[in-house]
C-alpha cells in the first residue's frame, strides 16, 4: 500500500471509528442484552437465568399475544398502504408542476407538523376525534348530527388516521426524492414515441421513482409496528398493539424476559416481511420493464 | 429562497431556545426534595408549610398506578418519597425500596386515626414503613342528568348492556380488582380463593365490554365525566366532589347494594434517594398540618389521617363522609388492604390480559 493509500486508511478509521463505538454501545450491546434477557424467566422479583424457550413459546401460542401481532403488522399495513399512496401524488406535484424556485417552500411547509412533538399532534388527533372533539361539535353545529358520535375515538381506525397523517412527511420526502432524479428526457422519449399520459406514467416514472416508493414502504411499516404512544392514547381498548404489550411486560407486568421475547419476535417478523416486500416490489419493476 | 431559509433557521433556533427556557422554569422547584406522587398532589395547598419554610414546593414526578411507579423505582429512578398505598407496601418492601420512617420526627405519628398505626404490613420489627396520610373511597359514580338512579343501585351497573361504551375504571389493578370481588361478593381479598378470584376476573371481563376508557388520572377522568362521554365511573371521592363543587351533575353512590371500597395511602421513605432528609420530614410534617387536612377533607373529599386536625373541622361533614372512625369506616367495604404477593402477581397479569380484550 503506498503511503498516501496507509495515510487514507488512518484518516478512514478515525473518522468511522468514534461513530462506530457509539453505535456499538448504544445499539448493538442493548440488543444482545434484549436476546439474552428473552431466554430468561421471572421469577417474582428476581430473574432466574436458566437458559429456557418458555417466552418464545408464549409468544407463538397465547392468542393474545399472537393477536396482537397480527393486528399490529394489519394495522401498519394499512397504515403504510393510505400514507404512500396519499404522499405519492402529492410529492408527484412537487416534483413536475412546482417551479423549481417553490419547491424548497414547498418540502419546507411539508416538515411544518414536525415543529411540533409527536406527541402533541396525537393529542391533536384527540382533539379532533373526541366525543366533544372538532369533528362532533362541528357536525352537531350543522345539525347533522344530535348525539356526538363516539365511534371515530378509541378504536383501529383513530389509530390507523393518526398515524398516516404522523408519518406522511417520512414518505413524500423519499419518494420526492427519487421523481427528482428521474431524466426528463425520457419522459419526453417515451412521448415522442407515442406514449399517452397514463402510459408515460406507468412504464417510464413508476418504475425508476419505485426506490423512493420502497423507502418509504420501509420507513413507514417498520416504525409503525412498533409503535406504542398512538394507540395508547387513541386506540382505546380495542386499539392496542404489539408494542403496548411489550411496554406492559417491562412494566405493569413485570415480566422482562417474556417482554424482551416480544420485542425480539417482533424484530424477527418485521425483519422477515421487510426484505419480502423489497425482493416482490423488485420482481414487480422488472415485470413492467 | 436563501433569504426564507435563513429566516426559518433563526426563527427555528429562537424557537428551541424559548422552549428550553420555559422547560427549566418548570422544573426548577426545590430539586433537594423528589416526590414521586400521585397525579394532583402537588398542589402547593397540600404542603404549604414546606413551601413558607423552603421557598418553594418539592420536586414532582408522577405516575398513575402504583405498578409502574414500582417498576420505575425498580428501574432506578432516583425520588426520596414516594405515595403508594397499603397494598403494596409488602411488594416494596420484598424488593428493598424502603426504609423506615423516624416516627419521633413526626410529632402528629402520635395522633394519628386510631387504628392506623398498626395496620397490618406497614411497620416491621425495624420500624413505621409508610406513614398513613389520606384515607378514601373508590365507589360507583354517575352523571345524575343521563342516568337513571334506579339503574346504578347495583354494581352490576357495570356489566349492564344499557352502558355499553359509557363507563370507566381506573386502570389501576387494586381498584378494579376491588369492584370486581365486591361485585362478585367477597368483601376481604386476602382470603379469596381460587375459584373466587376467577369468578371476580370472569365478572372484570364482562365490564371490560361496556368500558369506554381506563382512566389513568382522576383529571382524565373529570374530562371524560364532564363531557358526557362517561356516565358510570368507578371512582375516587375527588371526582365527584370536584365535578359537583364545579356544577356538573355528578354524585357518588354510596349505599349501592354491594357497597363501596375503601383504602388508605401513605408516604414511604425510599431507598437510595439523593435528596436532603431532613426536607423528606419537613414535607411528612406539612402534609399532616390542619391547613391541609382542611384541604383534603373540604375540596378533594378524601380524609386525613391526623385526627387531632380532623377534630378542628365540622363534625357534621365528616360524618357524611364516613371520616370519624376507621374501624366504622372498613366495616362492611371493600378494604384493600396488604395483600399476598401471589394473589397480587395474579391480579396484575389477569387485569392486563382483561384490558386488552382477552
Amino acid at each position: 500500500m503506498s503511503a498516501e493509500g496507509e495515510a487514507n486508511g488512518k484518516r478512514a478509521t478515525l473518522l468511522i471509528g468514534a461513530p462506530f463505538i457509539y453505535a456499538a454501545a448504544m445499539l448493538v450491546v442493548p440488543i444482545f442484552t434484549i436476546i439474552t434477557f428473552s431466554f430468561w424467566t421471572q421469577n417474582y422479583l428476581d430473574i432466574d437465568k436458566n437458559f429456557t424457550w418458555a417466552n418464545y413459546i408464549a409468544a407463538w401460542s397465547e392468542p393474545i399475544y399472537t393477536t396482537l401481532m397480527w393486528r399490529s403488522l394489519g394495522i401498519s399495513a394499512v397504515v403504510t398502504f393510505f400514507t404512500v399512496t396519499l404522499a405519492y401524488p402529492l410529492a408527484y406535484y412537487i416534483s413536475f408542476h412546482v417551479p423549481q424556485e417553490r419547491k424548497t417552500l414547498w418540502l419546507f411547509l411539508i416538515t411544518i407538523p414536525f415543529w411540533t412533538s409527536y406527541l402533541l399532534r396525537v393529542f391533536a388527533w384527540k382533539i379532533m376525534l373526541g366525543y366533544n372533539g372538532v369533528l362532533n361539535s362541528g357536525l352537531i353545529g350543522l345539525g347533522i348530527i344530535d348525539e356526538p358520535i363516539r365511534a371515530m375515538l378509541y378504536n383501529v381506525n383513530a389509530v390507523v388516521i393518526t398515524l398516516t397523517h404522523a408519518w406522511g412527511p417520512f414518505a413524500i420526502l423519499p419518494i420526492f426524492v427519487s421523481l427528482e432524479k428521474i431524466d426528463r428526457s425520457l419522459i419526453n422519449a417515451a412521448r415522442d414515441l407515442g406514449d399517452a399520459a397514463w402510459r408515460r406514467f406507468y412504464r417510464v416514472i413508476l418504475p425508476l421513482s419505485m426506490p423512493g416508493v420502497i423507502a418509504a414502504l420501509l420507513i413507514v411499516f417498520i416504525p409503525t409496528v412498533g409503535d406504542y404512544i398512538t394507540p395508547g392514547l387513541v386506540g382505546g381498548k380495542d386499539g392496542v398493539m404489539i408494542a403496548n404489550m411489550i411496554r406492559l411486560q417491562v412494566s405493569k407486568a413485570n415480566n422482562w424476559p417474556l417482554g424482551a421475547a416480544l420485542a425480539v419476535n417482533a424484530m424477527i417478523i418485521v425483519a422477515i416481511l421487510s426484505v419480502t416486500m423489497v425482493v416482490c416490489l423488485r420482481a414487480f419493476i422488472k415485470r413492467i420493464r | 429562497m436563501n433569504k426564507t431559509l435563513q429566516t426559518f433557521a433563526v426563527g427555528f433556533a429562537s424557537v428551541c431556545l424559548l422552549s428550553n427556557l420555559a422547560l427549566n422554569n418548570a422544573i426548577a422547584a426545590d430539586d433537594e426534595l423528589v416526590v414521586f406522587d400521585w397525579a394532583g398532589y402537588e398542589e402547593p395547598n397540600f404542603h404549604q408549610d414546606y413551601v413558607t419554610k423552603h421557598g418553594d414546593s418539592p420536586t414532582f414526578s408522577f405516575f398513575g398506578d402504583e405498578e409502574e411507579a414500582f417498576q420505575k423505582l425498580r428501574a432506578g429512578f432516583k425520588a426520596d418519597v414516594a405515595h403508594p398505598c397499603a397494598q403494596s407496601i409488602p411488594k416494596w418492601r420484598d424488593a428493598d425500596l424502603l426504609q423506615p420512617w423516624d416516627t419521633s420526627r413526626i410529632p402528629a405519628f402520635a395522633t394519628l386515626v386510631a387504628g392506623m398505626e398498626n395496620i397490618p404490613g406497614l411497620s416491621g420489627a425495624d420500624g413505621q414503613y409508610m406513614i398513613p396520610l389520606d384515607w378514601g373511597n373508590t365507589a360507583l359514580t354517575y352523571r345524575t342528568d343521563k342516568v337513571n338512579a334506579a339503574d346504578v343501585r347495583s354494581l352490576q351497573a357495570f356489566i349492564n348492556p344499557k352502558f355499553q361504551g359509557q363507563t370507566s375504571i381506573g386502570d389501576n389493578v387494586d381498584d378494579a380488582y376491588a369492584l370486581a370481588f365486591l361485585a362478585t361478593g367477597v368483601l376481604d381479598w386476602t382470603t379469596a380463593t381460587d375459584a373466587q378470584f376467577e369468578t371476580a376476573s370472569e365478572w372484570l371481563r364482562k365490564a371490560h365490554e361496556n368500558v369506554r376508557a381506563y382512566w389513568s388520572d382522576p383529571a382524565a377522568l373529570a374530562q371524560l365525566m364532564a363531557s358526557g362521554e362517561v356516565n358510570v365511573a368507578w371512582a375516587w371521592n375527588e371526582t365527584a366532589t370536584r365535578l359537583s363543587d364545579e356544577g356538573h351533575p355528578v354524585i357518588m353512590a354510596r349505599d349501592t347494594d354491594e357497597g363501596i371500597s375503601t383504602w388508605v395511602c401513605g408516604y414511604v421513605l425510599l431507598k437510595g434517594g439523593e435528596g436532603n432528609e431532613a426536607k423528606a420530614y419537613d414535607f411528612m410534617n406539612a402534609f399532616l398540618s390542619d391547613d391541609t387536612a382542611e384541604h383534603l377533607v373540604y375540596d378533594w373529599g378524601y380524609g386525613h389521617s391526623n385526627q387531632a386536625a380532623l377534630d378542628k373541622l365540622d363534625q357534621e361533614v365528616l360524618a357524611s363522609m364516613g371520616y370519624t372512625n376507621l374501624d366504622s369506616f372498613k366495616d362492611k367495604t371493600f378494604w384493600q388492604s396488604p395483600v399476598s404477593s401471589g394473589l397480587r402477581e395474579r391480579m396484575i397479569a389477569e387485569f392486563e390480559k382483561i384490558k386488552a380484550g382477552f
